[in-house]
Parts: C-alpha cells; sequence; structure tokens
C-alpha cells in the first residue's frame, strides 16, 4: 500500500544524481554551519584557557615599576619600585583571590656584552606557587628549583640559547660575582617567558640585598569573579599599578571578529545557495511531474496532500544532508580547525572547534527548517496544480 | 434506472485574446445510472472538454450540473475544490489516453495509490482481486515500464476501479494501443458495464469500442447534434 | 599599559613565526660594528648560510673533523644560521665579517672576526661573553695575537685544551682564572675560520 512517504522517498531515488548533488550541497552547508556554531563555542573557550594559562588574571605591582624584563632592560634597569612582601597577606584576606605568587626582578650590569655593556634581568619567582599557577611552562630540560633560597635558575629557551646554557651549567650574576647552577631550561612557549631568567625571589632577595621586598604580585582570580570590579577595589592600595589579562582579551577579540564575521557571512551565503539548489531540485521534479500530480488529484489527493507529499521530499533532502554534514563536520574537524586557524589573524592554542551533541542537534534543526521553507514554493506550485490542467498538458503527446 | 448525471445549459468559454471560443455550447444532457455513453466527434468538437465537465475535472462557466443528486455546479459557482476532490475520489474513476502511471511505484502500488490520498471506509478492495480480474496477478510487483501499453492501461483501469467508482470516464482509452490491446480493453468495458451495472462514459474514435454503448452522441462545433 | 599590550601581541603573533629558527649570531648594529671592525669599508651585505643548507650531513662531518671535536649540545647543530657580512669598498668586496656562538664556561661567547680577503684575520671582537675578567679578554694585549693568523696557524691547535700537541701555542691565555675561556675562545676562533673556509 503506497503512502505519501513512500511516494515522496520513491521519488527522490527516481533521479538518483540529481537528488544525490542536492543531497552534498546541503551536506557541505551543514559542515560549515556546524563547523561555524562549533567555532565559535570554541574559540571562546579556547581563549579562556589561553588567558587562563597566562597563569594570572591580575598582575600587581608598585606604581611606575616596569613589570616585564624586556621594558626593564629596555630602560636600562632603571626604575625598580617596590611592595613590601606584606601586600601578600593583605591580598590573600581578599575572598576574590584564588592563588597569589609574588615576583622580585632584579637586574644586573654586565659590562662584557656589546660595544658598552649591557643590562641583565632576573625573575625572582616562588618555586611552590609560580610553576602551579604557569602549568603550561614545560622543560626541555630539568625542572623547577625546589628550595626558596636554592642558587639556582632555570632559563628560557631563547635565553639558553643565547647564553648557550643546558642544566647542569653555571651563569655568572656580573655585578655580585656569583655562581649560579641551571637547573631547568624550559621549552619554547610564545611568551616573553622564553626569555627570561628566572631564580627563586628568595635567593634574589639576598643576593641584591632587597628583603622583604617584591616588585609585583600575579593575582589569579575565583572564575566567577568580575574582574574589572577587583581591579577598581585593587585601586585602594597605596601606589600600585594593576595589568589585566582581561584587556588583552578584548583586544584579541576586537582583533578576531572581524574574520569572525567574514566567515559567518560566507556560511549564509553557503547556506543561502544550498537552499535555492533545494528549491530549484524540488521545483524541477514538480514540474516534470505536473501529470502524476495532476491525476493524483483526480483521485482524491486534496491540495494538503500535495503539498505534504512535496514538501516530504524537501525534508528528506535536508534532513539526510543535515546528517551527512553532522557527521563530516566531526570527521573533518581538525582539518576545520587548521582552515581557520590559516583564516584568523589569531588563534588561540587548543581546539578552535567544539562540536557537541546539542549543537549538532540544533544544527541539523537549523538545516532542515531551512529545508522547511525552500520546500514552501515548490511545494505550493505543486498544490495548485488542477488536475485538468495537469491532464490537458499532455493533449496530442504519446 | 435513475438519473446520476443531469446537465442543463452546460457550456464552457474560453477567452482566447479577443475571440471567444465555445469548447461546449448549451448542453442539455440526463445519463442514467448504468448507461454506456459514447461522445463521438471530430477532432475539436468539444467532446473531451464535454466529458470533463462531467466529470468534474474541469469547470463549465455556466449552466447547472447534478452528479449523483449533489449540485456540483450551479449560479456560476462550482463546489469547494475540497468538496470536489471528494466528489472526483467517491463517485468517479478515469482512465485516458495517456495511462499516467507513476513510475516509482510498482503494478500494485500504482492500483493502490487511490488509498494513498483517500480512504473510502469498507471499500478498501484488495489490489489483488482486481488485478486478478484484468489479468494482471503476475505483474503486481512490476515497474510499469517492464509491462506493456495494453498491461498499463489494464492498470489504470484497475487504478480507476479500486475505490469502486460509480462512473467510469474514459477519454479515448484505446488511442495509444494497437487493435489487438484496444480489442481487449474493449472487452473489459463491455464486461464492466453489463456485469457490474457501472455507469461509463467515455470519448472515442474506436467503432468498435463505440458499438459496445447504449447510446451514442455526436458533438459538432459544442454542441449535441443527434443522439 | 599601551606599550605591554602591543608586546604581549607582538609576542603573540610573531613568536610562533620564529619557533622554527635556531638562534644565529648577528652584529647588535651593523651599520656601527662594521664601520668599527672594517675602517676602509663603504658598505656590507649580510648572507645567510648554514651546514644543512650548504652540504648537509657530510659536511657537518668533515667540518668537525678538521675542528677536531664533534659539535655539542642543544644548540650546536647543523641548522645553525650563521651571518656572513661580506664587506665592500666602494663595489669591490674586500672581506668578511663572521661570528659564532660559542659556550663559554658562565655563557655564550660570541667571537666576530673580520677577515680579508684571503680569510686572514685582521680583528677579533667579542660581541658579548659572561666571564669573571672580560677586561683581561678584551684588551688589545690578549685580542692582537689573533691579528695576521689565517686557518693555517690555527689549525694544530687542539680545540679542548687551547694547546699545540700538549704545548702551549703562541697564543697566550691572559691570566690563570680564565683559561676555560680561553680555551672556549680558541674553539670558537678555529671554528669560525673553518666555517668561512666552508662556506666561501
Amino acid at each position: 500500500m503506497p503512502t505519501i512517504s513512500s511516494i515522496a522517498y520513491k521519488n527522490l531515488r527516481r533521479k538518483k544524481l540529481r537528488s544525490i548533488l542536492t543531497l552534498f550541497g546541503i551536506a557541505l552547508s551543514t559542515w560549515v554551519l556546524v563547523s561555524l556554531l562549533g567555532f565559535n563555542s570554541g574559540y571562546e573557550q579556547s581563549m579562556d584557557k589561553d588567558i587562563d594559562n597566562l597563569g594570572f588574571q591580575v598582575l600587581l605591582t608598585a606604581k611606575g615599576c616596569p613589570y616585564e624584563a624586556a621594558t626593564l632592560m629596555l630602560q636600562g634597569g632603571a626604575g625598580l619600585r617596590y611592595l613590601p612582601e606584606t601586600v601578600l597577606d593583605s591580598l590573600r584576606a581578599n575572598p576574590e583571590v584564588d592563588q597569589l605568587t609574588p615576583m622580585l626582578m632584579q637586574t644586573s650590569f654586565d659590562p662584557n656584552q656589546g660595544e658598552s655593556g649591557g643590562v641583565i634581568a632576573y625573575l625572582g619567582v616562588d618555586p611552590t606557587t609560580y610553576p602551579k599557577m604557569k602549568s603550561y611552562l614545560t622543560f626541555e630540560q630539568g625542572g623547577w628549583f625546589t628550595e626558596e633560597n636554592a642558587m639556582e635558575a632555570v632559563i628560557g629557551y631563547e635565553a639558553a640559547e643565547l647564553e648557550q646554557r643546558e642544566v647542569g651549567d653555571l651563569i655568572l650574576i656580573p655585578d655580585k660575582e656569583i655562581e649560579v647552577k641551571v637547573v631547568g631550561v624550559l621549552k619554547r612557549s610564545g611568551t616573553q617567558d622564553d626569555g627570561t631568567i628566572f631564580m627563586p625571589y628568595k635567593s634574589l632577595q639576598t643576593l641584591f640585598g632587597q628583603e622583604g621586598k617584591i616588585t609585583s604580585v600575579g593575582i589569579k582570580i575565583h572564575k566567577d569573579v568580575d574582574v574589572s570590579a577587583y581591579e577598581e577595589k585593587l585601586y585602594a592600595l597605596q601606589d600600585v599599578q594593576v595589568v589585566s589579562m582581561a584587556q588583552v582579551k578584548t583586544t584579541i577579540s576586537n582583533l578576531v571578529s572581524t574574520a569572525k564575521v567574514m566567515v559567518m557571512s560566507i556560511a549564509i551565503i553557503a547556506i543561502l545557495i544550498s537552499m535555492v539548489g533545494v528549491m530549484n531540485t524540488i521545483l524541477m521534479s514538480v514540474l516534470e511531474r505536473y501529470q502524476e500530480i495532476g491525476i493524483m488529484k483526480s483521485m482524491g489527493a486534496t491540495t494538503f496532500h500535495i503539498f505534504r507529499l512535496i514538501w516530504l521530499e524537501t525534508l528528506i533532502i535536508c534532513f539526510i544532508g543535515g546528517i551527512l554534514g553532522a557527521l563530516m563536520a566531526l570527521g573533518l574537524s581538525s582539518t576545520t580547525d587548521a582552515l581557520v586557524r590559516y583564516i584568523l589573524p589569531y588563534a588561540p592554542t587548543g581546539s578552535l572547534i567544539k562540536i557537541d551533541a546539542m549543537l549538532v542537534l540544533k544544527s541539523i534543526g537549523i538545516i532542515t527548517l531551512i529545508g522547511i521553507f525552500s520546500g514552501i514554493y515548490p511545494a505550493y506550485r505543486a498544490a495548485s496544480i488542477k488536475p485538468i490542467e495537469a491532464i490537458k498538458s499532455s493533449e496530442g503527446e504519446i | 434506472m435513475n438519473t446520476i448525471i443531469s446537465a442543463t445549459g452546460l457550456s464552457k468559454i474560453y477567452t482566447r485574446g479577443a475571440e471567444q471560443i465555445k469548447a461546449v455550447n448549451n448542453v442539455d444532457l440526463e445519463i442514467q445510472s448504468g448507461e454506456f455513453v459514447a461522445f463521438m466527434g471530430a477532432s475539436g468538437s468539444g467532446k473531451t472538454t464535454l466529458i470533463h465537465l462531467l466529470g468534474c475535472l474541469d469547470t463549465p462557466s455556466t449552466g447547472t450540473l447534478t452528479i449523483a443528486g449533489k449540485e456540483v455546479f450551479a449560479a456560476e459557482k462550482s463546489l469547494s475544490e475540497k468538496k470536489l476532490t471528494k466528489v472526483r475520489a467517491e463517485l468517479f474513476g478515469y482512465i485516458f489516453q495517456k495511462f499516467y502511471l507513476i513510475p516509482t511505484l510498482t503494478v500494485k502500488e500504482n492500483i493502490m495509490l487511490p488509498f494513498a490520498f483517500y480512504k473510502k471506509p469498507g471499500l478498501h478492495q484488495d489490489a489483488v482481486t482486481m488485478a486478478r480480474r484484468l489479468g494482471l496477478e503476475h505483474r503486481l510487483n512490476h515497474l510499469p515500464k517492464e509491462i506493456s501499453g495494453g498491461e498499463m492501461q489494464r492498470v489504470a483501469i484497475a487504478r480507476a476501479l479500486i475505490n469502486k467508482p460509480r462512473i467510469l470516464l474514459a477519454d479515448e482509452p484505446t488511442g495509444n494501443l494497437d487493435t489487438k490491446r484496444s480489442d481487449e480493453i474493449t472487452e473489459i468495458l463491455h464486461d464492466l458495464n453489463r456485469g457490474e451495472k457501472l455507469t461509463i462514459i467515455l470519448v472515442t474514435h474506436n467503432p468498435l469500442l463505440a458499438s459496445h454503448a447504449s447510446r451514442k452522441l455526436e458533438l459538432r462545433d459544442g454542441q449535441l447534434i443527434s443522439e | 599599559m599601551k606599550y605591554f599590550k602591543l608586546l604581549l601581541l607582538s609576542t603573540f603573533i610573531l613568536v610562533p613565526l620564529l619557533l622554527n629558527a635556531a638562534v644565529g649570531c648577528d652584529l647588535n648594529d651593523p651599520d656601527k660594528d662594521v664601520k668599527r671592525l672594517f675602517p676602509e669599508s663603504t658598505g656590507y651585505k649580510a648572507v645567510y648560510k648554514s651546514i644543512k643548507q650548504v652540504g648537509g650531513e657530510t659536511l657537518l662531518h668533515k667540518i668537525e673533523t678538521r675542528l677536531g671535536d664533534k659539535f655539542q649540545g642543544l644548540y650546536e647543530t647543523m641548522d645553525v644560521p650563521y651571518t656572513v657580512y661580506i664587506i665592500y669598498q666602494d663595489k669591490t668586496p674586500v672581506g668578511y665579517i663572521h661570528g659564532v656562538n660559542q659556550k663559554g664556561k658562565y655563557g655564550g661567547i660570541q667571537v666576530f672576526l673580520s677577515l680579508d680577503n684571503n680569510l686572514k684575520i685582521k680583528n677579533l671582537y667579542f660581541q658579548k661573553m659572561s666571564t669573571r675578567q672580560g677586561e683581561k679578554l678584551k684588551s688589545p694585549a690578549f685580542t692582537n695575537q689573533f691579528k695576521g693568523l689565517t686557518l693555517s696557524d690555527m689549525a694544530e691547535y687542539d680545540v679542548k685544551t687551547g694547546k699545540v700537541n700538549g704545548k702551549p701555542g703562541d697564543i697566550k691565555s691572559p691570566a690563570a682564572a680564565v683559561d676555560a675561556d680561553f680555551v672556549s675562545i680558541i674553539r670558537a676562533v678555529k671554528k669560525n675560520l673553518i666555517l668561512m673556509d666552508e662556506f666561501f
């Protein structure tokens, strides 16, 4: 016994190539759609993770103190300002704070650099809290220092390469004539850490006579805390400046949003094209079946029946195409990832495209909805065929 | 015998540019249940248009048309499309010169096609019985392209009869067939009329087929000229 | 604040580009440095060579044999890019400046040589070094010993001891405290000359 759905299904198999091509078009646009939606959520997540990888969202320094070794070296080592180490205790009392890590920056003049000498910067860190916060730092050789006042250093890859240092080698702090043993060489991280020489901050305090002083505090705040509000709160402390990574995120986001808009428009165009493709396919098949549809109507098919028949054909194509496209998106997500990475000006590390079941269902839903819309016109055309016109149109033909 | 179709002053006028063509011109006609009526006439005489009007496939321009006591067209107004569909599905079976089988469906599915849309309670006749009656039982699972022209027309007839219509409307049913197949179809139609008292209205040029008719009507320029 | 953002962004964007490049040995300020090391020069052109690109594994072995020592460690590899400054006087090439980065006791020592067309040392310059007695190593009394030498003069030096056949050679260490650095410098100068000999 034939049903409307079996008639629809069998009709799609009549012109196999045409149906497959249309299906493929739908699959492609679903692929684009799923990947894009996946990108939208994945990108956000990866970027958050990247920011998280910076270790702390907020850096607190004494007012006017340079907060990066590079800046300090450019300034010839001048301009260091200090915070008392006790600031840690008052910060620790803040409920917003998740973790804290004190840092002490120091410089030493090396007369044997270049023609007129140069400045070497050392970043004193706390061996118990710093590695935890910068968990993305991994080692080419060796590991972190373990004693909080060890005369040991961990060197970023680029600094190590310049100094030709490996684990077990010595470095010399020129001013102090002090030998420090290299215990770790970091892998490249793509951050300023690559050029940094790390030492325990307590050791630096002793070496440079800066007991009880630090230059900055890295603050990791709890995830649900409003960063900007907390920054404001920090300014209540005397003579400090606050550097927030949230601003960096905004900057990068702005940079990327243009590219995002571009990619989105491509997706919309792809979807529109496939929509027109579906409409065209179904309309063609309606016109080819003018007489068949007429005869169905003479046999009791109502306008609604015909509408349903044609609409169903559209839906089948879109639904199957949607599933296919979703599978494609899942299977090719790493390729898509690479493609997007190539297009974007800045891409965070980690997977850019996050596809989950909800997203796949949503995309198939959207594509099916698009199918429903593109099926309306052909279905309407078919439904308004009058039996007599269909039969008359064949008069004189065999 | 009771009247199943009654038409008075039935006209169908087409406008072609400034010219008005009266394809069917003021036809008065009564057809009794169980009659076998053959319309004859030259090409362009309006016979096909007339049976399309009688079969509710086309709407008249003026006149009244009553089918099985139901006023289908009166005072220049037709029943709604939905009601017309019901009339067509319940009262009529149609066969045409072309067979209009659905190429993707098997013979059996084609025969049962009306049931995809219209479920007439208690009249769900078995397609197999119908096929057997028309000598199609060995073709049930074939596709239309796999059977002969005569068989295709028999499938069309089976499809037209599956709903147990009261009137069979046939437009040149043998027009596409050779003599042998035509004779088979003629035989079938004759049996249906005699055996089951099915009302048959047809248009044909085939003299043998026409010879089985209980009434022959001739049209010229849209008007009935002889009875 | 603006500066910080820019710095961070540029590290984000630039560092991946540099990831594959090993650190070479360039002059910090070529315009000024060339003029100082090669006073008669009127211009220069920098070309980049690496053992990998010039002769690959075979060349590496040859250089190691000539040097009398293996290339070692994480950083002395055959894909290190060497910057050679070809020096012009008017339009005529008159020599080269070439530096190598040598592992020293406390850090890298960058040893630049200015050479004439026959690869004879005209001048020696430490762009950077980490050592306890830089003064002595940088003093003309020490560096002048290298002037006028060629690869054949250096060929007999053992780069692991800084000696010739177990005895001190013509080039003398300026102080016992920097003997380790002295050996490094001998190795750097010899390696520098061998590389130049192979590259040109």
